[in-house]
């Protein structure tokens, strides 16, 4: 088969100058300059090409429609300028990304106009044209290839798979009548092969499987869909344009002064316990800059701390996962604006406010058991504190403790005894009040913190209570610092002066 | 920050020895104000921690008094009252074998403690033999679930005579939520209790 001899052929079937080069399996930029390759694969093409070929000229064939009728229009200059314009009249503009995709849900006649082409050229060409091997290059592959860098270019942004999603949806007038015939096609050629089995419903994926010239004669095709395809009048219409704008991740670190301040809104029986939570906090003053629907705003941090506990010193790590995010992106001067905002709340503080790539998320979610936990624990002994027991409380060495389930939970989680290791362990007792300690402890993450310190009558040991041999309880409770270097520190105020 | 070697100490600690460990609160601004010590949280009258977040119930056996402590989750943990004859008889041993079944084998799985053994009221949780060679039966004081039995007890029964309140639990039990009323009736609350030891005394003035 020659090259010239196939797009002869292609060209008496009325297919268009863009898709005879992806019977010619033309590769990426090869489509830029179609003149060019043409000539480059040693092809005589008439040099006004694709549009409008005087039919007189050429009397023998068929007369040539506009609709290349294989593409159905999908390549033709007037789609894209039609697409471009229902691009441009959808919310667009109100997405900043860079980076867009175009995730186009194409008519099933595309792929049955495929498959009758193959099969036609089968017919020419004979054993020339594989049999599980398309001799185009698949519509779905086009689409990236010629539509794609047209469109990014016309509307000025970049290729980004995870950008703002374009979705298109595109309709033609003889889909419902062509999918009826494949419907019935579908019967003869891959009847149930048990009365009870149910028929597999028609998609675009069991075209892709089945349909091909391997699995199916053309013969049996044929008699329900012409070959080679028929030319056709109308070309492909756009039924829908919709935006999903990409993932955006927001990371930063919050700390929390209240001890009256739930992790997350805190609803029992329907009704609200606590009237604000850091979670609500965070999402309204950073939201609104990367959303229009903050309620689809995902917050996560590296672990939590309970309501009646501050979280003090560099803070714990946390991300905003943003769906569908109009905007990408985050200057220093908003986000200090963002952390000013929580930070007038006086409960909440955040900083290092900053965009992050979604692969970072792995660091928030993984390795939480082995990150090291610092906390400092207000405490009280029956009596004045000794020296002996503040000589015991001063441990630098790891040792492990076995703790059951606190009962405060146990009604709600399963019993079991978990090893936690504390990695260190000082006490400072108060100058004015000696039956007062502060215990400063470094443990593994889901160390419950009170227990250790009181013992829970023994349910947690070795205990503070323990090792001092005597009973000892917490009054207050401060997480002072997490292990965690993530995300990295940008001092958002600096930059901004 | 630096640990605390003896040979380093401060002259002062001799007249102080608790010198070296003095808290010093780190100043930090969060919010634009300064972070308040934790040592500000202290308070006099804290509760303990059975007061925070347990009620005391009794209940009656054989002239015995057992004490349990109701958490607000429902949570219960079942103990010796105060007033239990075995005090002062002296414990010799804690046993979870009841004869028939070994309570110490009771095994609960997942979020609603599936497997557990269902005890009423009046079932033997624990046998309890006392220095004056008696032996009482600790009844489970209430219908539910058992979650947990105190191991420790068995090893070192001594222990109950010495550790703070709630410590001697003998189980801890999980009512169903639709009972909790009815078992909170039918316990003594703490001013029932309180009531009961004052005429037990009493008579026993009267009857000396």
């Amino acid at each position: 088969m020659k090259n010239q001899e196939l797009i002869d052929y292609l060209e008496s079937c009325g297919v268009c100058r863009v898709c005879q080069l992806r019977y010619l399996k033309a590769r990426g930029t090869e489509y830029r300059d179609m003149q060019k390759t043409f000539q480059r694969l040693d092809v005589k093409v008439p040099a006004d090409g694709i549009k409008d070929e005087p039919a007189d000229e050429q009397p023998t064939k068929k007369p040539r429609l506009d609709i290349c009728s294989t593409c159905l229009g999908l390549f033709s200059e007037d789609f894209q300028q039609q697409l471009i314009d229902g691009i441009l009249h959808s919310d667009f503009a109100k997405y900043d990304s860079a980076g867009i995709v175009l995730a186009f849900s194409l008519p099933m006649a595309l792929q049955l106009r495929q498959l009758s082409m193959w099969f036609a050229l089968q017919r020419k060409f004979g054993a020339a044209v594989d049999n599980n091997f398309a001799p185009d290059v698949p519509i779905k592959e086009a689409v990236k290839l010629i539509l794609h860098p047209i469109v990014c270019t016309q509307l000025n942004k970049e290729y980004d798979a995870n950008g703002l999603m374009i979705n298109i949806e595109l309709r033609h007038s003889t889909e419902q009548a062509d999918v009826a015939k494949l419907v019935e096609l579908n019967k003869a050629a891959f009847p149930a092969k048990a009365a009870h089995q149910k028929r597999i419903e028609i998609s675009r994926g069991l075209l892709e499987k089945q349909y091909q010239p391997a699995r199916l004669k053309a013969e049996l095709f044929e008699k329900f869909l012409p070959i080679p395809p028929a030319p056709v009048t109308d070309p492909l219409e756009l039924q829908s344009i919709d935006l999903l704008g990409p993932l955006v991740c927001v990371a930063g670190r919050y700390r929390k002064l209240s001890r009256e301040l739930s992790h997350t809104p805190w609803v029992l029986d329907g009704k609200r316990i606590m009237e604000d939570s850091i979670e609500e906090i965070i999402i309204r003053n950073v939201g609104g800059h990367f959303s229009e629907t903050p309620e689809k705003i995902t917050f996560m941090s590296s672990g939590r701390e309970d309501v009646d506990v501050r979280c003090l010193g560099k803070g714990r790590p946390f991300v905003l996962e943003i769906q569908n995010a109009r905007c990408g992106s985050l200057t220093q001067a908003q986000a200090l604006a963002m952390e000013q905002a929580v930070d007038a709340t006086g409960t909440v503080s955040i900083h290092n406010l900053q965009v992050v790539p979604r692969e970072e998320l792995t660091h928030i979610k993984t390795g939480e058991e082995q990150k090291r936990k610092y906390y400092r624990a207000l405490c009280v002994l029956e009596q004045p504190a000794t020296l002996d027991i503040l000589q015991k409380l001063q441990i630098s060495e790891s040792f492990d403790i076995q703790q059951k389930t606190p009962i405060r939970v146990l009604h709600r989680r399963p019993l079991h005894t978990r090893p936690r290791t504390i990695f260190e362990v000082k006490a400072r007792v108060q100058r004015e009040n000696p039956r007062l300690l502060v215990i400063d402890v470094v443990s593994q993450a889901g160390t419950y913190i009170k227990e250790l310190v009181h013992g829970e009558f023994g349910r947690t040991a070795p205990s503070i209570a323990s090792i001092i041999g005597q009973p000892i309880d917490i009054l207050a409770l401060d997480v002072v610092g997490i292990d965690l270097d993530w995300p990295a520190d940008v001092n958002n105020a600096a930059a901004v002066e | 920050m630096a640990t605390i070697d003896a040979q380093t100490l401060p002259t002062t600690a001799q007249e102080d020895p608790l010198e070296p460990y003095y808290f010093q609160h780190e100043e930090q601004k969060i919010c634009g104000e300064f972070v308040k010590p934790i040592t500000d949280n202290y308070d006099e009258n804290y509760p303990s921690v059975v007061d925070r977040f347990f009620t005391r119930y009794y209940y009656l056996k054989g002239g015995a008094a057992y004490q349990v402590l109701y958490h607000s989750n429902r949570i219960c943990l079942v103990c010796l009252a105060p007033s239990h004859p075995a005090y002062s008889e002296g414990i010799e041993s804690v046993s979870y074998d009841v004869g028939n079944v070994d309570r110490s084998q009771n095994v609960v799985k997942g979020k609603a403690k599936k497997g557990g053994m269902i005890l009423q009221a009046e079932t033997t949780l624990a046998l309890l033999k006392t220095n004056a060679g008696n032996t009482y039966k600790i009844p489970s004081c209430i219908r539910g679930k058992l979650v947990e039995v105190n191991t420790a007890l068995v090893a070192d029964p001594k222990m109950l005579e010495r550790v703070a309140e709630g410590a001697g639990y003998f189980g801890i039990l999980l009512p169903k939520i639709d009972n909790c009323d009815g078992i909170k009736a039918s316990l003594l609350t703490q001013e029932q209790y309180d009531e009961l030891l004052k005429n037990a005394k009493s008579e026993v003035k009267t009857e000396t």
